[in-house]
C-alpha cells in the first residue's frame, strides 16, 4: 500500500469520525495554540522592541549621559544601587564638558522631569502625564514630530518663556472641541500657553509619550523643577553610529577627567545606549523562549497520549476489520502504515487547528492590548513538525499492536 | 493420481498443534489431500473435526506445525507473514460466512480492497472492480454501502471481492450460513456458474444440500481425512449436524 493510500484512508477513517476525531485532538490543539500564541507575542514583542521602542527611548545613534541607569531590563543589585545614588547628580556644567568633548555635527540636548504630574484647562483635567523641560532640539531627537502648532524655538528657552507643546492624548482630553493652539494649561500652580501639539506615537509605551507636556528646559527649572539647576539626562545624537561609538569614548573621557577620576575608580555617572538595552530584552527573550518548550511539551504529550488511547480504542473496535485486511493481502506495514497515518493526520490535523486558533488569539491580544503581534514561518513549520511527531510517536504503539493481530483471531472477533 | 502439474493444491502429513494451557490440541494429524484446478470441493466434518484448522492452513492464515503446502506450484509452508499475505492476495479470494465487508464503504470501495494490496493503480482498480460486480449481477449497486443491501447482494459484494485480483482458489466458509433458503440457492447458483468458468473453489459447510452441490467432498474427523470423495447422497438432509 502506497503512503497516498494510507493517508487517504486516514482521512476517511478521521472524517467519518468528525466528533471523536476532534476531542481526541483537544490536547494537541491547546499545546500547538499555546506555542504559537506565546511566539507570536514574543516575536511581536521582539520586533516592537527593535524597531520601534529602542529608537522611541533612544533616538538613533544617540547615547545618553545620565546618573544612574533609568531604563534597565533584568535586576540591579543593591550594590549597584548605591553605588549609582552616591553618584552627583547633572547639571548645567556637565552640558558643558560633554559639548566640548563632541565634534561638531553632534546634537547635544538635556532634560529634566518630575514623574508623573496632571494638567488641568479649566474644569477638565488629565491625570498620569508628564511634563518633560527640554532644551532646544529635545524633540527632534526624541525623534517627536509636531502635528499641529509650532515645536519649541530657541528663543522659548532663552527667554524662559511658559509655553508647552502637548501630546495628542492630552489634547483631547482637555480641548476635545476647537483647537488647543494659543489656550493656556496649568501644571500645578503655574500657566503654561500652548503653542503645538504632538503626533501620535501609538504601539506599547506610546501611551506615556502621547500624554506628555514638553516645556522649555529653562522654564520648566524655573517653576515645575523640584531639583532646580539639576539635570536628569543629557542626549548625544551622532550622525552615524560609528561617530556614536566615538563620541561616547570622548564624552566619558571628558567627564572622567572633569570629575577628576582617578584611572582605577568606576565612572560616577553612566552612559546609557539602545544596544544595552537591546542585551538586556534578549536575556528575558532568551527566557521566554527557554521556559516555552517545557510547557509545550506537558500539553503534547498529555496530547500525544490521548490520541494514543483513542487509537487503541479504534484498533480494538476494528479488530475484525484489521483481521479482514490482513486477510485479503496486507502485510503488517500495510496496517502499520494505516494506522501511523492515521495518528499523524489526526494529530496534524490538531496541530493545524493549533495553528489558526493560536494566530487568532495572538490577534485578539493585539487588538484588545497594545502587545504587538508577528507570527514567524519557523513557528509554524515548528509547529507542523510538532504535530507530526506527536502522531508519529503515539501512533506506533496501537499500530504495532495492529499490525501484529492474528488474522484467524481477529476474524473471529465479534 | 493424476499429472502432478494440473495439482492446485498438494498437502503432505500436514500435522496442526495448538498448546490450550498446559494441554496440546492436535487440531490436524497428518492430512494428504490433491486437489486439482477447476475442481469444487466441499469441505465437511463435524465440529472439532479441524475442518477450520485445515482451511486456515489452506488459506494461508495460518502455517502448518509439520508437512507440506504446495500451493500452485509454491511451497508455502516454511514463508514468513509477510510472504503470506502477498500470497492470500494473489492465490486465495476469501469467502466468509459474515461477508466482512467494510461498513461505511460502497460495494466499489469494498471490492477494490485487495488490489490495493496488491498495488494496482486506482483508475485500474475501479474498473476491475466494476467488472467483478458485474460479474455477480451488481452493477447497479456499485456506490451502495452494505447497510443499503439484502444478505444476498452483501454475499455477492464480498464474492467479487474474493475475484477481483484473480486468485487460483476461492475459499469460502460457510458462504450461506447467514442466507435464506432461496438465497442460499441464488449464491450457489453463482459459485456453480464461476466453477463452470473455470474457478476452483474450495467451500466448508456443515449443510449437506450445500455441499451436494459441489464435485467432490472431503470429510474430516478427528483431524484426519475420513473420506477423499465423501458419499453424501445417502445421508437425510435432517441428518445434519
Amino acid at each position: 500500500m502506497s503512503l497516498l493510500e494510507g493517508l487517504r484512508l486516514a482521512l476517511s477513517q478521521i472524517w467519518s469520525h468528525k466528533l471523536k476525531s476532534f476531542f481526541s485532538l483537544v490536547g494537541v490543539i491547546i499545546g500547538i495554540t499555546f506555542l504559537i500564541a506565546v511566539i507570536t507575542i514574543v516575536e511581536g514583542m521582539n520586533r516592537y522592541v527593535r524597531e520601534d521602542f529602542a529608537g522611541s527611548i533612544f533616538g538613533i545613534n544617540t547615547f545618553t549621559v545620565v546618573r544612574r541607569p533609568t531604563v534597565q531590563m533584568g535586576r540591579m543589585t543593591d550594590e549597584e544601587r548605591r553605588r549609582y545614588a552616591r553618584n552627583p547628580q547633572l547639571t548645567m556644567h556637565d552640558v558643558g564638558v560633554v559639548r566640548g568633548a563632541v565634534p561638531a555635527g553632534t546634537i547635544v540636548t538635556w532634560d529634566s522631569d518630575r514623574g508623573f504630574d496632571q494638567v488641568r484647562y479649566g474644569e477638565r483635567e488629565r491625570k498620569n502625564i508628564r511634563v518633560i523641560g527640554g532644551s532646544e532640539g529635545y524633540s527632534s531627537v526624541q525623534g517627536w514630530t509636531v502635528q499641529e502648532g509650532r515645536g519649541l524655538s530657541p528663543l522659548d528657552e532663552r527667554r524662559g518663556l511658559k509655553v508647552a507643546v502637548i501630546g495628542p492624548d492630552i489634547a483631547d482630553k482637555l480641548f476635545p472641541a476647537g483647537s488647543p493652539l494659543g489656550k493656556e494649561i496649568r501644571v500645578g500652580p503655574f500657566r503654561f500657553q500652548v503653542v503645538g501639539v504632538f503626533q501620535r506615537r501609538g504601539g506599547l509605551l506610546g501611551g506615556i509619550w502621547d500624554a506628555a507636556i514638553l516645556v522649555p528646559f529653562s522654564a520648566y527649572d524655573e517653576t515645575l523643577s523640584r531639583n532646580p539647576g539639576k539635570l536628569e539626562e543629557i542626549s548625544v545624537k551622532a550622525p552615524s553610529p560609528k561617530a556614536m561609538d566615538a563620541a561616547m569614548a570622548d564624552v566619558e573621557g571628558a567627564m572622567r577627567a572633569d570629575r577628576r577620576l582617578r584611572p582605577a575608580r568606576d565612572d560616577n555617572f553612566y552612559l546609557q545606549t539602545s544596544s544595552g538595552l537591546l542585551s538586556a530584552w534578549d536575556k528575558i527573550n532568551g527566557i521566554l523562549l527557554t521556559a516555552l518548550p517545557g510547557l509545550v511539551s506537558i500539553a503534547l504529550v498529555v496530547g500525544g497520549i490521548v490520541i494514543m488511547n483513542i487509537m487503541l480504542v479504534s484498533v480494538s473496535q476494528r479488530t475484525r476489520e484489521i483481521g479482514l485486511r490482513k486477510a485479503l493481502g496486507a502485510r503488517q506495514s500495510d496496517v502499520l502504515l494505516q494506522f501511523l497515518a492515521e495518528s499523524s493526520v489526526l494529530s496534524l490535523l490538531g496541530a493545524g487547528l493549533g495553528v489558526g486558533v493560536g494566530v487568532g488569539l495572538a490577534q485578539v491580544v493585539q487588538a484588545l492590548t497594545p502587545l504587538p503581534a508577528s507570527t514567524p514561518w519557523w513557528s509554524l513549520a515548528l509547529a507542523i513538525g510538532l504535530g507530526v511527531a506527536v502522531g508519529l510517536t503515539s501512533g506506533v504503539y496501537p499500530a504495532r499492536r495492529a499490525a501484529r493481530l492474528d488474522p484467524i483471531v481477529a476474524l473471529r472477533t465479534e | 493420481m493424476e499429472a502432478s502439474k494440473d495439482l492446485i493444491i498438494i498437502t503432505r502429513d500436514l500435522t496442526k498443534d495448538y498448546q490450550m494451557g498446559s494441554e496440546t490440541v492436535h487440531a490436524l494429524r497428518g492430512v494428504d489431500v490433491d486437489i486439482g484446478r477447476n475442481e469444487y470441493i466441499a469441505v465437511m466434518g463435524p465440529s472439532g473435526s479441524g475442518k477450520s484448522t485445515f482451511m486456515n492452513l489452506i488459506g494461508c492464515l495460518d502455517t502448518p506445525t509439520s508437512g507440506e503446502y504446495v500451493l500452485n506450484g509454491q511451497a508455502v509452508q516454511d514463508l514468513d507473514d509477510d510472504e503470506l499475505a502477498r500470497i492470500r492476495n494473489r492465490e486465495i479470494g476469501f469467502v466468509f460466512q459474515t461477508f466482512n465487508l467494510l461498513p461505511r464503504a460502497t460495494s466499489l470501495h469494498n471490492v477494490e480492497l485487495p488490489l490495493i494490496y496488491a498495488g494496482v493503480s486506482a483508475s485500474e482498480r475501479r474498473e476491475r472492480a466494476e467488472e467483478a460486480l458485474r460479474m455477480v449481477d451488481l452493477a447497479d449497486r456499485m456506490e451502495h454501502r452494505p447497510n443499503e443491501l439484502s444478505g444476498g447482494q452483501r454475499q455477492r459484494v464480498a464474492i467479487a471481492r474474493a475475484l477481483v485480483n484473480r486468485p487460483s482458489i476461492l475459499l469460502a466458509d460457510e458462504p450461506t450460513g447467514n442466507l435464506d433458503s432461496a438465497t442460499s440457492a441464488e449464491i450457489m447458483a453463482v459459485f456453480t456458474h464461476l466453477h463452470d468458468t473455470g474457478q476452483t473453489i474450495i467451500m466448508v459447510t456443515h449443510e449437506y444440500d450445500i455441499a451436494a452441490r459441489a464435485e467432490r467432498v472431503i470429510m474430516l474427523r478427528d483431524g484426519q481425512i475420513e473420506s477423499h470423495d465423501a458419499d453424501i447422497s445417502a445421508v437425510p438432509h435432517a441428518a445434519a449436524p
